[in-house]
């Protein structure tokens, strides 16, 4: 019941969250300086037309009324016309929201996969050489620009070696009858490749250090002793017992990374021209393709909000001091 | 201390640009056969590290990039500290309507996108290094404002702040005089994290071409240098420096206030 | 009770490493466990009872080594068994009871899942026999089946308790180490974890280590009992006879300090001072800072355990005395003269 109820309570933040970006978003867009058709309007066009068009995207009246309509839209999931592509915001974004979730999760497990083995290593091997010579690369990862890191792999891997392809999702001209036979080709695993470990790599810091941390932690805990004392084999010792343990905070975190990720997303699927929401955000925003930049901008909002509600839920779940309390 | 001397190093830099430099950093650049000195490799005609496409000299954009990034870093560092750290005393402190307000605000700020955020800032406003400042300041005390808040609510509780409190101390003086001074190592903390996020959102707005074209920033030359092609003819001299300066200066940041334990063993839940 | 002893400790010496250097904190650890007997190990905290206790297991922090000794478990000399031989015997030969239940089972399993762990991994159950063992155990130390499902913050204290001794015995081994193990618990539960772990000891014939500060519990419970100070063994023997008639004046000390041991008078007085720092202990007896009986000689020579009587072994130069220090023990004015 009283977990119920919390869901509840998150439920209704979220939306909070969500109601108060929008009308951020509102005012911003509405209050920048300039007419918001500029990009829109041919210089040829008369005053008639002009005025037809203002009234057609709803500019002619008043701004607490244009507001009400723009939540009224939303809430129908009507996002707006591209002024650009003179198509629906709402079809072009969830278009591109897939590319944008296959290079984030496929980036993220790679990076969890690999973080969590080797964070699990770098503690139980605590004071090694290994470790001093990784924890440094690590920090440095942490610190790098992740752009820049796409930017090396690219000049190496795509230029000078010619090993992948420079960017996009597929060969130019090809057609796929389906994403399903897209995402499956051999040709997007190879787009795929420098994208995804580019961010891969830069994500990696979080849950390798998590891990490693959580790993000393739960290593001094007397359970881990008594499993020793027990007899038990390494591999269960360390993999049952500490690592179980210590993966629940890191698996919470997947969550926040998935949100996290899908905002940092915009530069590197610039450098990789990943056709995804964060190069959409961008060139909307240099075409001052307004209703698309705040359509790509709420989307992302959105994936944000979603998975820092599921990593709070997902804590509980996985912890049986809470989910059975 | 590895971190500090690093600072030190880019402060001397970044003070001493003009005797440093060997070229005016925006100034193109011309071959003593009077040709436009683009794209010349490192060592050649005096240019430590080439030039740009444009006949620019890359050591010297280098070295004025140190300026911006250390200004941009600094002041959104105490920006996001001083912002974050009365959040967190008012919130913690008074409770009651101002600390919900003020936390659910702070929930508004974790469902912001940063980095988009920025970007529709900085194409809102003029081109300007202060946009990525700006954009922390209203986004990034989320973090230490949270944790402060936190702090401040079991300093509260303390005996010598009670004690204070039934002494008849005023409210501002017991929130500046008893619990700022044990939530400044807090502040600090997030101040120093913030001064590499700052540098590397700053290289992120100028990579995508939203920074001020004017000013030379690391990110402004990768940008440039990505945009005139030099990743496909291997002109690893012009974009590998940038980056580098980026990463020192950043990893600094983390030493600088043992902010690296921060980051060494992460804590979900506080 | 008879023929050879189950473990034979001697000479048993561990050090930990510290920042300014080692320090032993076990030193020349002599005793016997005898087959189907309760052993007590008492002292202060920081005498070393522990450090005997997991070097038993050979499972310890990672700053401490065992220097030097033996331990003869049922022949062989555990302390000199290489890593896998040690392994196939800890659990099936020799079990452990933590002090804290809470933080030694594992808080993601259930219960069930932890006794199945040992029970299929360790002593080679199937699936179907090892829940059988699992629920006659549980009924064994008189928990409801019902309750294998839970998980172990699900469980009080001394239901915790009562399932690391299941745990203990799920294997049968022939020595159970107890490390405090009703220490975190009220005296009620104190008192009933006792009485099941001794029935369940006398119905098994087991042997048990029972490390505890409390002589009370000593007194309680155990046939024998190990008397430590400052890393050694000051004395030991039959529990009646140690604590009745105490022949080092730490032991009469000791009992002194409690009310339901201390005889017909009811005093209760504690020893002067506190243990020595291990890092720089006296340089021959360990007590004699604190002793009321001390001798000049004291300061100087090492009192060796006695061997000349096997079943009582006294490491103090005035063990022939004790008779009439015993007196002196009893009274206040003795150990407050040292304040």
């Amino acid at each position: 019941m009283t977990s119920l109820r919390y869901i509840g309570s998150r439920l209704a933040q979220l939306l909070f969250v969500l109601w108060a970006v929008a009308t951020i978003l509102f005012l911003l867009f509405r209050l920048m300086p300039g007419n918001p058709l500029a990009a829109y309007i041919d210089p040829t066009f008369t005053e008639e037309q002009q005025a037809a068009l203002m009234a057609r995207f709803g500019l002619d009246r008043p701004l607490w009324e244009q507001y009400f309509i723009y939540l009224a839209n939303l809430l129908q999931g009507d996002l707006g016309q591209s002024f650009f592509y003179r198509e629906p915001v709402g079809e072009r974004v969830l278009a591109l929201l897939p590319n944008t979730l296959v290079l984030t999760f496929t980036s993220l497990i790679l990076a969890y996969s690999f973080g969590i083995v080797v964070g699990a290593y770098l503690a139980w091997t605590r004071g090694s050489i290994v470790e001093r010579a990784t924890i440094p690369l690590v920090l440095t990862t942490r610190a790098m620009p992740e752009f820049w890191l796409g930017m090396i792999l690219l000049a190496v891997f795509s230029f000078s070696l010619g090993w992948f392809p420079a960017g996009g999702t597929r060969p130019p001209g090809s057609e796929y009858g389906s994403l399903l036979a897209l995402y499956t080709s051999y040709d997007f695993l190879l787009h795929l490749t420098l994208p995804a470990l580019t961010l891969a790599i830069y994500s990696l810091g979080l849950p390798l250090l998590l891990m490693r941390s959580n790993m000393l932690d739960v290593m001094a805990e007397d359970f881990v002793t008594m499993a020793r004392i027990k007899g038990l084999s390494t591999w269960t010792v360390v993999v049952r017992h500490a690592a179980r343990n210590a993966l629940l905070p890191v698996t919470t975190s997947f969550a926040i990374s998935v949100g996290y990720q899908i905002q940092g997303n915009v530069v590197v699927e610039t450098v990789f021209s990943w056709p995804g929401l964060g190069r959409e955000l961008v060139k909307a925003v240099s075409a001052s393709d307004y209703p698309l930049a705040q359509g790509a901008f709420l989307m992302i909002a959105l994936v944000v909000v979603i998975m820092n509600l599921i990593a709070d839920l997902l804590y509980g779940v996985l912890d049986p001091r809470v989910s059975h309390a | 201390m590895a971190g500090l001397a690093i600072y030190l190093v880019f402060v001397f830099i970044a003070v001493f640009a003009d005797q440093i430099a060997t070229h005016n950093p925006t100034e193109i650049l011309f071959t003593p056969d009077y040709d436009l000195a683009s794209d010349i490799p490192p060592g050649q005609d005096g240019f430590i590290l080439g030039t740009t496409s444009l006949g620019r000299d890359i050591f010297s954009q280098l070295v004025y990039g140190t300026q911006s990034a250390l200004l941009i870093g600094l002041t959104a560092a105490t920006m996001v500290a001083v912002i974050g750290t009365l959040v967190g005393l008012v919130a913690g402190y008074f409770g009651g309507v101002v600390d919900v307000i003020l936390m659910r605000l702070a929930d508004i700020a974790f469902g912001i996108p940063f980095l988009p955020f920025v970007i529709v800032l900085a194409a809102f406003l003029e081109p300007s290094i202060w946009n990525v400042v700006l954009a922390m300041a209203l986004v990034l005390w989320r973090d230490s404002g949270r944790v402060i808040r936190s702090q401040v609510l079991t300093l509260r509780t303390r005996g010598y702040v009670e004690a204070a409190r039934v002494a008849g101390s005023s409210d501002a003086k017991i929130v500046f005089r008893h619990i700022a001074p044990n939530v400044l190592p807090l502040s600090f903390l997030y101040g120093s994290i913030a001064i590499g996020w700052a540098i590397l959102t700053e290289a992120s707005i100028s990579f995508l071409g939203f920074g001020d074209p004017e000013t030379i920033s690391w990110g402004t030359m990768l940008q440039d240098a990505y945009a005139s092609q030099a990743l496909s003819r291997g002109a690893y001299y012009w974009f590998i420096p940038p980056g580098i300066c980026i990463i020192l200066v950043v990893v600094a940041g983390f030493f600088i206030s043992r902010g690296y334990e921060e980051i060494l063993f992460p804590k979900l839940k506080s | 009770m008879s023929g050879e002893p189950l473990l034979s400790v001697s000479g048993l010496k561990v050090s930990y490493g510290m920042p300014h250097g080692r320090v032993t904190a076990v030193d020349d650890a002599t005793f016997e466990v005898p087959r189907g007997a309760i052993v007590g190990v008492v002292g202060e905290s920081g005498c070393g009872k522990t450090t005997v206790a997991r070097a038993l297991t050979r499972v310890m922090a990672g700053n401490a080594r065992i220097d030097g000794g033996t331990a003869r478990f049922d022949g062989p000399d555990i302390l000199a068994l290489s890593e896998r031989a040690m392994n196939r015997l800890r659990w099936r030969d020799i079990a452990f009871i933590p002090q804290s239940a809470m933080n030694s089972l594992d808080p993601v399993y259930t219960v069930r899942a932890q006794l199945r762990e040992v029970l299929r991994k360790r002593g080679g159950h199937s699936a179907r026999s090892a829940e059988a063992r699992a629920v006659e155990l549980f009924e064994m130390v008189g928990i409801e089946a019902g309750r294998l499902s839970d998980y172990p913050h699900q469980f009080s204290g001394g239901m915790r308790q009562r399932a690391a001794i299941a745990l203990a015995l799920a294997l049968e081994p022939k020595l159970v180490i107890a490390d405090e193990p009703v220490t975190a618990l009220d005296v009620i539960v104190q008192r009933q974890i006792l009485d099941q772990l001794k029935t369940l000891q006398e119905r098994l014939g087991l042997s048990v280590i029972l490390v505890t500060h409390d002589i009370s519990v000593v007194a309680y419970v155990c046939d024998r009992v190990v008397v430590m100070y400052a890393g050694r063994v000051a004395e030991s023997g039959a529990m009646r006879t140690v604590l009745t008639e105490p022949q080092h004046p730490y032991t009469m000390g000791l009992c002194n300090a409690f009310p339901d041991l201390s005889g017909a008078m009811g005093i209760l007085t504690p020893i002067e001072g506190s243990p020595p720092d291990l890092s720089d202990p006296p340089p021959a007896c360990r007590f004699e800072p604190r002793c009321p009986f001390s001798l000049a000689s004291c300061g100087e020579r090492t009192p060796r355990l006695s061997t000349t009587d096997v079943s009582h072994r006294v490491a103090c130069h005035r063990a022939g005395e004790a008779a009439e220090l015993r007196g002196d023990a009893a009274k206040v004015e003795t150990w407050a003269a040292l304040a």
